[in-house]
């Protein structure tokens, strides 16, 4: 019978104590919920509705952004899944996980586009600079607890569990942004707005990178447990 | 189906304070794991370091295991990322080896025009440890001297007086064996 070495043992004995299993990954996206929802109304509280609202209607500026805003909350939730051992996404699944998204802000500003065009005409860079600027800063509370709440799992991939959950908070206040950025041409809103939710993925990655770093310099992997020490195998 | 119904009970003890179903669960699933990390590391001393690893890094991380799952692919998956991990320290790691001999030198520049390799083996073997490391480190691999201070912890310029002595140590060593 293979038995632990005492050493290990011992290590563990020292620090052990009985601990409650993490909730499911899809459950503990629901914390999220709160600043997925200041998100979607800072900017409409702290500015305006878009300016064409009427020609929009309820359906296209409130209904398109919450469906966003979900995508946004799936996003995170596939990235709190990627944190737990065992459960990380296969090439194709983080391919897909990345993709949607896209996809969705691409559907989400043609509908806005052909139901209210509304062209960029003058200010292009500074318009374009307020919007990426406003849309990432918006996303990071929802960047740095969503790495918190990664983080305290397992991730053995942080910087792709990082990315997803980095793409999920830009995707969430890009939702939230787009109810007061009426300048609905694809050209401005797939460079500006598409920006800041990739610029939101960086700062994902790097964030749960420096945060798991961090959980590896306190559980430094190298402390040796009685190298090569009696392994009854 | 039957084992992996009683590893995930043993899981589930272990999660809520019976501190002996780590035994247990020690001796189910050990060989597996050393199996997997002696794939990959083709050195039995380094597998059952890399083992031990793993069981401290599942008790570091058993709060992630949900007992409605498998143990053995969040297992296993933990001992990858060990693997990995081990890896990634050992390539960054600051390498000076005492064993100069044992050391394939590719001889260069310099050290070319000396005697041969062994000599040079013998030579560096001579040089006093921090100055060794200092020329193995610029010479060998190919550090700057900015890299290497920050490895050692010291400054610049002492990296670099450091390499200068001992390759000078390292000449007059191997003008002594000519003579």
């Amino acid at each position: 019978m293979t038995i632990a070495p005492a050493e290990l043992r011992a290590r563990i004995a020292a620090d052990y104590q009985p601990v409650r299993p993490l909730r499911s990954p899809w459950a503990r996206t629901l914390w999220i919920l709160p600043l997925a929802i200041v998100a979607l109304f800072a900017a409409s509280i702290a500015f305006n509705v878009r300016q064409d609202a009427t020609d929009l209607g309820w359906l296209g500026v409130w209904g398109l952004s919450i469906a966003q805003s979900v995508m946004g909350l799936l996003v995170v939730g596939a990235a709190l899944r990627e944190s737990i051992p065992g459960r990380d996404w296969s090439r194709g699944g983080i391919a897909l996980w990345l993709a949607i998204p896209i996809v969705t802000v691409v559907g989400v500003t043609l509908t806005s586009w052909e139901a209210s065009p509304v062209f960029l005409r003058a200010g292009w860079w500074l318009v374009g600079g307020i919007c990426f600027a406003g849309s990432a800063a918006t996303a990071l509370p929802v960047v740095a607890f969503a790495s918190i709440l990664a983080a305290r799992a397992y991730p053995t991939r942080p910087a792709v569990a990082g990315a997803l959950l980095g793409m999920g908070a830009g995707l969430m206040a890009d939702a939230g942004w787009r109810i007061f950025c009426h300048f609905s041409e694809p050209a401005h809103v797939l460079s500006a707005h598409l920006a800041a939710v990739v610029m939101s993925t960086m700062i994902g990655a790097l964030v749960a990178v420096r945060l798991c770093g961090l959980r590896g310099e306190k559980h430094a992997l190298h402390e040796p447990v009685g190298a090569g020490e009696n392994h009854g195998d | 189906m039957a084992e992996d119904h009683r590893l995930r009970e043993l899981m589930r003890e272990y999660q809520s304070g019976r501190f002996e179903a780590f035994d247990e669960i020690y001796a189910s699933i050990a060989p597996a794991v050393r199996r997997y990390l002696l794939s990959q590391a083709r050195d039995a001393a380094k597998a059952d370091d890399l083992v031990q690893e793993t069981f401290l890094q599942m008790h570091r991380a058993r709060h992630t295991y949900d007992p409605s799952f498998p143990l053995m692919p969040w297992t296993m998956a933990i001992a990858r990322h060990v693997w990995l991990m081990d890896r990634r320290t050992l390539s960054r790691r600051p390498w000076a080896p005492d064993d100069v001999a044992a050391m394939d030198l590719p001889v260069k520049a310099e050290a070319a025009s000396f005697a041969d390799r062994v000599e040079v083996r013998r030579a560096l073997g001579k040089v006093a440890p921090a100055r060794r490391a200092a020329v193995i480190q610029h010479h060998v691999l190919g550090f700057s001297f900015k890299e290497i201070a920050e490895r050692a912890g010291i400054a610049e310029t002492a990296a670099k007086l450091r390499s200068s002595r001992g390759m000078q140590q390292l000449r007059a060593l191997l003008k002594g064996q000519d003579k």
